[in-house]
């Protein structure tokens, strides 16, 4: 027995040497030796700033998705209750959220969540946080339902009664907002809102810690967060953001020990640099390279559905536009799926108003108005009279749609006899300007990607009386009343059929065409495995495996 | 000769002065409103925006807004993009990238173009002449874009010699797009060099040298040579400033983030400063190094001096 | 008498440059295709059928393939070459013009009109080509082939101005404007007989190479796609689309590639067949 023993001993002492040579060495910076995990290096386009509230671009929270946590996850999936928190969320930071009457809720954090500097995660890091971010920043209007947000962005006019081009704002905390004790937020909004767990996954509801206030243009370019991976160095702008595992992390522990986000300025190089070897993964491969991607990379390759949408709309104040015989004549005259097999191949054809990865989603729901039928689009083109003078397509020139949108100008052509068509590019902050003044003459591209997965999001802000991106300025009473049904409803689920009733409405009237929805193509290297994008366009980086 | 500069430097002022006002001027006239792209597609909180026109002095009227800036500019401040960083930090960071691609891009048209123009004049009437210079005109036709792509593909992907993008590799990774951003130039220098070199081989003082005696080597080396490279002194100067524009194309099919690509996506983003002060470099560059071609100019012919 | 005796001597010394054969011959070409390509295909530029015929192959009835709209890709080419060269031919007319009129008042009178223009030509020069022309078009919201060559003009004129007022001045200092004006001739008669004639030769020179600077300035401006935009029919547009499909359909690359090299090297190759002839040192 005692010589078994010693050989087992022996064995023992081996495999910890072993074991603690590979996983030695915790120190940060480059060119340390790396903790147990290995590192793999992702695509990001040059971010436009890393602060959670200012970061609403996707080069932006592809890396801030690895510094912070969520209060929620999300299981799209799930039609019955997509939001994940407590143990059904291992890297979700709120143990509960509950509600009476939709609209005063209580969030309980779970304990012991600390920020990469080691300071805890309180509701006061959220509430301070929101507070920040609902006055004058760019993710603004996430805070919109919250009551006291009117007065974080009007000031007082000359009588004293509220004025929204006054400065400054009245107030720089919210009323509705505050933290009840160090795990407990308390929120109540101006209206009940049955998908407010929905929306708190996006960056804007991030914390932040306190040295964040001492220096913001220092955590603009090194945040702390409380993810499962922290920064390493600084943000060394259109060269690279690298970060690596945290190990105070009270979540699910990341795989890998260190991510390099690399910065490129174009797709094709950053294609071309992973075929070389240089690149793990890019969630953008380049549209030509899509149909050979997968047998050039062995099979690594896969199109994950995205929640973006894209669509054509119609300047509904334009009377020439306004029978919806003529707007559904365009919709049928337009093969989405040659489209999509030929150049514009990272998406699929659109066939609702809502994305497939939302829970109430219904497939097919559009029917045959947006099918390809050119006989059916002739018909009702000519009933509804026709299209006299030329017809002008509007779309926004620095995104690469001049191809497909060109395509679907000889699309009209062929198949509804419009000869006479021009194009009319525009800089985006340009279109923008000429959306808002309605000053839109023709069917314009238009995109939409989803704050959280809620129906309600992609139809509300969009196609609502007075909605943020309600650029058709279409208006209904009976929509807008269906979709206030749904924002009331008791729970998640029941909302969805007064959305599906919203819906309908939309299909019956077009004022918008929907064409595509976004795939996010995606190419890997040998080395990583376990590859996923989810539809907010975030690569799951603390799951990735490096081989 | 100190007269000679002193008066050229006096005539930079206006020129500066002008060239970044018509740029500011050209930028002034972009249609849209830059800030409000900031966010996107999200509603803009009114108190944001005017705190943002305020700070970029967008309100004012054109001369002034011009003017503020150029009181900047003199001070050493080169104002700020619309994100809060500083120009002069953007600057710092791109401009030796692009600096570095366009010194290896100098060095390559000047070594292989002299070589190429040499013997194209020496040789004159003979296959290599002919050579040379269809091959220059055949490189000068190609457009950059085309050359940078196929030779990314062939050169870097396929055989992989030498690094395909970005800057990770330190100077191997400008090799390549150093050549293919002198390529054109170097055809240039060929042709120019060739023809001045033909030129001055004709001329009588070398028929003399030649007539008293002196070898090949010393004709042509010492004598015609040194003359014929005045026309190739004053295209290099000013080929510099062309260099650090053209590398936009170059800089984007390499992934090299230089300032040539800065300027682009500042365009389409609408940020004045970034582009304004940029350029404002480069034309500072494009003068200085046409200031000092004009004085090797002057140093090498004694007849300009005397001007 | 002066004039005509050099470009008499001009032509017959160009009659036997075998450059000056082969770019012609190029030249006339191209101008031709420009002018009427439906002589050159029956089929419309625009009738394209994405759905059949995405990428297709050259094959019988379509030497040239298909694009990427599954339009006839031969068709589409030859369209092409009127874009170009009415941008290339537009530009050097444009910037010619100011060049011969700014240079030879500059070079001629001299003095402060000839200060004033030098100093806004230097400005002008002073920015660089792409970038001018970068900044020039994204202001402009239609970039179709005029205002293409508008801005290219605007680029362009000054380096023909310096070459004119150099060639002006000179000329000006000959022997017989000086007996000229003693014998009373007017300013205009010796500009319009003396001096433009002998000045205009390397301007003629620089003009033709400067078409193929222009067409080439066209597509690297399309093809950054700040130039022309669609539905125009451009070898940048074409050659912008073609970039990221190098390897899986060539073609799209090979064909307007071809032509534009082509083009660009027949009028360089004129050029330099041209300073052959008018420069005397050289034969």
């Amino acid at each position: 027995m005692r010589h078994k023993g010693h050989r087992v001993g022996v064995v023992l002492v081996a495999v910890a040497l072993a074991v603690s040579a590979c996983g030695g060495g915790q120190r940060s910076g480059e060119g340390a030796p790396l903790a147990q995990g290995g590192e793999f290096s992702v695509f990001i386009c040059e971010p436009r700033g890393l602060t959670p509230g200012n970061a609403n671009q996707s080069c932006s929270s592809e890396v801030l998705t690895a510094l912070f946590s969520q209060l929620v996850e999300y299981d799209t999936a799930n039609t019955e209750n997509p939001v994940l928190m407590g143990e059904d969320a291992p890297r979700g930071h709120a143990a509960s959220i509950t509600s009476r009457d939709q609209q005063t809720w209580t969030i309980t954090l779970k304990d012991g969540w600390t920020f990469h500097d080691g300071t805890p995660v309180t509701a006061q890091s959220y509430v301070d946080a929101w507070n920040y971010g609902a006055y004058a920043q760019n993710n603004a209007s996430f805070f919109a339902n919250i009551e006291g947000f009117v007065g974080l962005q009007c000031g007082r006019g000359a009588a004293g009664e509220l004025d929204c081009d006054a400065s400054p704002p009245i107030s720089e905390r919210m009323s509705g907002l505050r933290a009840a004790d160090e795990r407990t937020i308390e929120v109540r909004l101006s209206a009940p809102f049955s998908q407010f767990p929905l929306t708190l996954g996006y960056a804007a509801f991030y914390p932040l810690p306190e040295a964040f206030y001492a220096d913001p243009e220092a955590f603009n370019t090194a945040p702390i967060g409380d993810g499962p991976f922290k920064m390493d160095g600084t943000w060394i702008h259109n060269q690279s953001v690298r970060v690596t595992r945290y190990t105070g992390y009270a979540g699910k522990p990341a795989n890998a020990a260190a991510v390099n986000f690399q910065i490129y300025a174009s797709i094709e190089t950053a294609f071309t640099d992973l075929r070389a070897g240089n690149l793990d993964i890019i969630d953008r491969t380049p549209r030509a390279q899509i149909p050979t991607a997968a047998e050039r990379l062995d099979g690594r390759f896969a199109e994950f559905p995205g929640s973006g949408w894209t669509y054509l709309g119609f300047p509904t104040y334009d009377p020439r536009f306004a029978d919806p015989n003529l707007r559904k004549a365009f919709s049928m005259a337009i093969d989405r799926e040659a489209l999509t097999r030929t150049v514009k191949p990272d998406s699929v054809p659109a066939d609702s108003f809502v994305s497939p990865v939302v829970s109430g989603y219904r497939e097919g729901a559009c029917g045959e108005w947006c099918e390809f039928n050119p006989d059916r689009a002739r018909q009702l083109f000519e009933q509804a009279g026709g299209w006299q003078g030329e017809l002008v397509l509007w779309f926004n020139s620095d995104g690469d749609h001049a191809t497909w949108m060109e395509a679907i100008g000889n699309q009209l052509r062929q198949h509804l006899g419009i000869q006479d068509i021009r194009f009319e590019p525009l800089l985006f902050a340009e279109l923008l300007d000429r959306e808002r003044d309605k000053g839109i003459n023709g069917p314009f591209r238009s995109a939409w990607a989803m704050d959280y997965p809620s129906p309600q999001n992609y139809l509300q802000p969009v196609f609502g009386t007075g909605g943020s991106s309600n650029y058709t300025y279409y208006s209904n009473p009976a929509f807008d009343a269906a979709l206030q049904q749904g924002n009331a409803a008791g729970t998640i689920s029941d909302g969805l059929d007064f959305y599906h009733q919203a819906e309908d409405l939309l299909i019956q009237d077009m004022p918008a065409i929907p064409l595509f929805f976004d795939v996010w193509a995606t190419s890997w290297s040998e080395r990583v495995d376990n590859v996923f994008v989810d539809p907010f366009e975030h690569v799951n980086k603390a799951d990735i495996v490096v081989k | 000769m100190r007269r000679y500069a002193g008066r050229r430097l006096l005539q930079l002022v206006p020129v500066f002065f002008g060239a970044t006002f018509l740029i500011y001027a050209m930028m002034f006239a972009l249609p849209g409103d830059p800030i409000r792209a900031l966010f996107g597609e999200r509603p803009i909180p009114e108190s944001a925006v005017s705190i943002l026109r305020e700070r970029y002095h967008l309100d004012d009227p054109l001369p002034v807004q011009y003017g503020k800036y150029i009181s900047g500019v003199l001070r050493g401040d080169l104002g700020e993009d619309f994100r809060g960083r500083e120009v002069a930090q953007i600057v710092a960071e791109r401009f030796p990238v692009t600096l570095r691609l366009t010194g290896i891009a100098f060095v390559f048209e000047l070594v292989l173009g002299l070589l190429a123009g040499l013997v194209a004049a020496l040789r004159r009437g003979s296959f290599l002449d002919s050579l040379v210079l269809v091959s220059t005109t055949a490189v000068i036709s190609i457009p950059v874009f085309v050359l940078g792509y196929t030779a990314q593909l062939v050169v870097g992907v396929e055989l992989g010699w030498l690094p395909v993008a970005g800057i990770r590799d330190g100077w191997p990774s400008y090799v390549l797009p150093g050549m293919v951003l002198g390529a054109t130039s170097l055809a240039y220098v060929a042709r120019l060099v060739r023809a001045s070199l033909a030129e001055n081989l004709r001329a009588d003082y070398i028929r003399t040298a030649t007539a008293k005696g002196l070898s090949r080597r010393r004709v042509v080396g010492r004598h015609a040579l040194r003359n014929s490279l005045i026309p190739v002194v004053t295209f290099l100067g000013t080929d510099l400033g062309t260099l650090m524009g053209g590398a936009i194309i170059t800089e984007g099919v390499f992934n090299v983030p230089g300032i040539g690509r800065a300027i682009f996506d500042a365009v389409g983003q609408q940020e004045n400063p970034v582009v304004v002060g940029i350029v404002t470099l480069l034309v500072i560059a494009f003068m200085v190094s046409s200031l000092i071609v004009d004085l090797c100019y002057a140093l090498l012919d004694p007849r300009i001096r005397y001007d | 008498m002066t004039e005509a005796n050099l470009a008499r001597d001009a032509w017959l010394e160009l009659r036997r440059n075998p450059k000056f054969l082969v770019s012609g011959v190029l030249i006339l070409l191209i101008v031709v295709i420009a002018i009427a390509p439906q002589r050159f295909t029956s089929i419309l530029p625009y009738d394209c059928s994405l759905s059949e015929h995405f990428l297709g192959r050259p094959s019988p009835g379509h030497p040239f393939g298909f694009d990427t709209l599954g339009c006839d890709y031969y068709t589409r080419v030859l369209y092409g070459a009127r874009t170009s060269v009415s941008i290339g031919l537009l530009t050097v007319i444009g910037a010619t013009l100011i060049a011969a009129v700014g240079g030879s008042i500059s070079g001629y009178y001299g003095g402060v009109i000839d200060t004033v223009v030098t100093r806004v030509t230097d400005v002008w020069f002073a920015i660089p080509t792409i970038l001018g022309g970068i900044v020039l078009l994204s202001a402009l919201r239609r970039r179709g082939i005029g205002e293409v060559a508008l801005v290219l003009t605007a680029l362009g004129w000054p380096a023909m101005l310096r070459l004119m007022r150099s060639a002006v001045l000179s000329a000006a200092q000959a022997d017989y404007v000086n007996a000229a004006r003693a014998l009373g001739a007017g300013d205009l008669r010796i500009m319009r007989r003396h001096i433009l004639p002998n000045a205009i030769a390397p301007v003629v020179v620089y003009a033709t190479i400067f078409v193929g600077i222009a067409i080439s300035a066209e597509a690297a401006l399309t093809f950054l796609g700040i130039g022309l935009q669609p539905p125009a029919i451009s070898w940048g547009l074409q050659l912008e689309a073609a970039e990221d499909r190098l390897l899986t359909a060539p073609h799209l690359l090979l064909f307007p590639g071809l032509f534009l090299s082509a083009t660009i090297f027949s009028f360089i190759l004129m050029g330099d067949a041209l300073r052959d002839a008018f420069d005397p040192k050289l034969r």
